[in-house]
């Protein structure tokens, strides 16, 4: 029993790990560009569809999770310029926008790729003994993978100019313009980067999920649950959220079903959306 | 003829055709679109609730399915339990949904902008959740069934929705009377309280209006539309299923009520009827029409955000004084939510 306990809690940590990546891809959009992106899950979807067909058409897992990102940066660059740009000066009909993008992707998807779902072999076989229980090890990859990934946005976010740059347009993009960013590329740049997250989660989460065009539904309410107890636009907080949550959801399903579960975090979410709308760890500065 | 008179005698003729729908279309040998006609009749109760929040008082909710979902069970559960019948299922249902509104709306009208549109969603998904584990009451997706009920029995017959033209005109004289009540409100003094908080929530404020209390009345009554809505819908279809509390159903509302354009009275009656519409003819032909939905979704927020009122007002302009008007740029992000002052004018009229 305790063991079951103890993988499930594991099988949260990876999956909250992946999810981190994800919701973090929305929280810099949301931070940034101030919109709601509601095709963020169907990011996500595109990248297990993506690298589902890139791997089998290359013949490599590989090589198909490198090029996933492009990709997805690439998908986002024109998304912006078609779709966000023109629409942003209307705020709160962003959401509109994006659910209309939504519809459009799963059902592109469904038309091109079809609506069978599918699973995708593990690239790394075998499993190992972790608390009694033979855990795949791909598992534990993708788990170490997905915090080398958010390690890698941290350090570029601080250590880089264009990171600087980002964190500049987040916190002034008057002043940021009058200094001489260029706000308009940047904006573009953090959606593609968003977008891009989103893609490389679904590329990780691929061979542990099932792939078809509806994953996206059920991965975004959790984003957001984490971007929102984390606190909108507060990244550290939200990754911290996201591993947080999928830890604890994985620990209440080892004693009651997954929906309770699921309605006891979206209740916290709703708390802390009242109380705490900057989110569980807002400093006092805020 | 002043752009009011020609909106009224529009609203004549709307109403007039809407009475003759189950006496002319089956001449055409097609007695399905007269059920497609009332879909899209009970589906604008729940355009028109999101309307009354984004179009009058500037809240975009996201979540409006679930009031659709508890008017749709309060009006099943109490005909099956309870045998309350039609009239009774109604009310059950509409006052089931009012009072689930009440209790979220209290907390909800708290928060504005994302904030608002998020929790809408994160209320209607928990109570989406709860309803596909209870089982046993809800029937979860596969939902519950009861039969065609009785409307009326006049001398020795009997009026059952069963009969397709009794249920097409007790759905249109229930949505009717919704729609007079909402053009009651809407120009009541209340009315108008909706509107300065639309435009302005600090400077309604300062002339003294209850900006909490205003917005909170709204979402009660936008939780009665939608549970008239969803009870309307129960009736129709004969049973009550979990599914319609999913957030697509609350998305799809806002779609329709924008593309037919937030603001107007009527609008979002055109633009539920035009994608029903839509999705009617295009599925038979095309299984992928829910691409095409999106991209209207999308090139409407983009080229005419004020959707087909917008449409309706730009030509009532041409044709009351004979020149086309200067295109009206989207309001700036300050001001309410995308919807430029000039969509309310289409209230006056319709």
């Amino acid at each position: 029993m305790s063991a079951l306990v103890l993988a499930l809690a594991v099988n949260g940590l990876v999956w909250g790990l992946i999810i981190a990546l994800i919701a973090l891809g929305l929280s810099i959009i949301f931070g940034l560009l101030d919109i709601i992106n509601v095709a963020h899950g169907d990011f996500f979807m595109l990248g297990t569809v993506v690298v589902l067909v890139l791997t089998v058409s290359t013949g490599s897992y590989w090589l198909a999770l490198a090029l996933v990102p492009l990709i997805g940066f690439a998908v986002g660059l024109v998304l912006e310029r078609l779709i966000i740009r023109p629409t942003i000066r209307q705020a709160s009909l962003t959401i509109v926008t994006t659910f209309g993008l939504s519809m459009m992707l799963q059902e592109g998807v469904r038309a091109t790729y079809g609506a069978q779902p599918r699973r995708m072999a593990a690239p790394i076989e075998g499993t190992i003994p972790l608390f009694g229980i033979d855990y795949d090890v791909y598992r534990i990859f993708a788990a170490a993978f997905a915090a080398l990934c958010l390690v890698a946005f941290f350090v570029f976010l601080t250590r880089t100019k264009l990171g600087t740059w980002i964190r500049a347009v987040r916190h002034d993009p008057e002043t940021a313009t009058a200094l001489g960013v260029p706000v308009t590329r940047i904006c573009a740049i953090t959606f593609g980067l968003g977008t891009a997250m989103a893609l490389l989660g679904g590329a990780i989460a691929a061979p542990i999920t099932t792939v078809e065009f509806r994953t996206g539904v059920d991965i975004l309410p959790f984003c957001f649950m984490a971007v929102i107890i984390g606190g909108l636009g507060n990244l550290q907080g939200t990754v911290a959220a996201a591993v947080l949550l999928a830890v604890f959801e994985g620990l209440v399903t080892s004693v009651t079903d997954p929906t309770i579960a699921r309605i006891v975090s979206l209740g916290l979410m709703s708390v802390v959306l009242l109380v705490r709308p900057h989110g569980l760890f807002s400093g006092a500065t805020r | 003829m002043t752009a009011a008179g020609i909106s009224r005698a529009a609203v004549v003729v709307l109403l007039a055709a809407l009475i003759a729908v189950p006496l002319v279309l089956p001449m055409f040998g097609s007695s399905f679109w007269i059920d497609i006609v009332a879909e899209i009749l009970i589906w604008s109760l729940l355009a028109a609730s999101v309307n009354l929040l984004l179009g009058y008082v500037g809240l975009l909710s996201f979540g409006q399915a679930l009031y659709f979902g508890v008017g749709m069970y309060g009006a099943a559960l109490s005909v099956i339990h309870w045998g309350v019948g039609f009239w009774g299922g109604l009310a059950v249902g509409v006052v089931a949904a009012m009072v689930m509104a009440a209790i979220a709306g209290s907390v909800a009208v708290r928060l504005t902008w994302h904030y608002f549109a998020i929790i809408t969603v994160v209320f209607s998904l928990i109570l989406y959740f709860a309803a596909m584990s209870a089982k046993p009451l809800t029937g979860g997706d596969d939902g519950i069934s009861f039969s065609a009920q009785s409307v009326l029995t006049l001398g020795g017959t009997k009026f059952t929705l069963a009969d397709q033209s009794v249920q097409y005109y007790t759905i249109l004289l229930v949505v009717a009377f919704c729609y007079a009540l909402f053009a009651l409100v809407v120009r009541s003094p209340l009315g108008v309280r909706f509107m300065a908080v639309r435009e302005n929530d600090r400077r309604a404020a300062l002339v003294g209006i209850n900006v909490y209390l205003t917005r909170y009345t709204a979402f009660v009554l936008a939780g009665a539309l939608a549970g008239a809505s969803g009870a309307l819908f129960a009736f129709f279809g004969r049973y009550a299923s979990a599914s319609y509390m999913f957030y697509h159903v609350s998305g799809e509302a806002v779609v329709w009520a924008i593309v037919g354009g937030a603001g107007s009275l009527l609008g979002p009656l055109f633009g539920t009827g035009l994608l029903i519409i839509f999705r009617e003819i295009i599925s038979a032909v095309w299984e992928h029409y829910l691409f095409a939905v999106g991209a209207i979704t999308v090139l409407v927020v983009m080229f005419a955000p004020r959707g087909l009122a917008g449409a309706w007002s730009d030509l009532l302009d041409v044709m009351t004084r004979g020149k086309p008007p200067a295109n009206v740029p989207p309001s700036s992000p300050s001001a309410a939510p995308g919807l430029p002052k000039r969509a309310a004018d289409t209230t006056s009229g319709g």
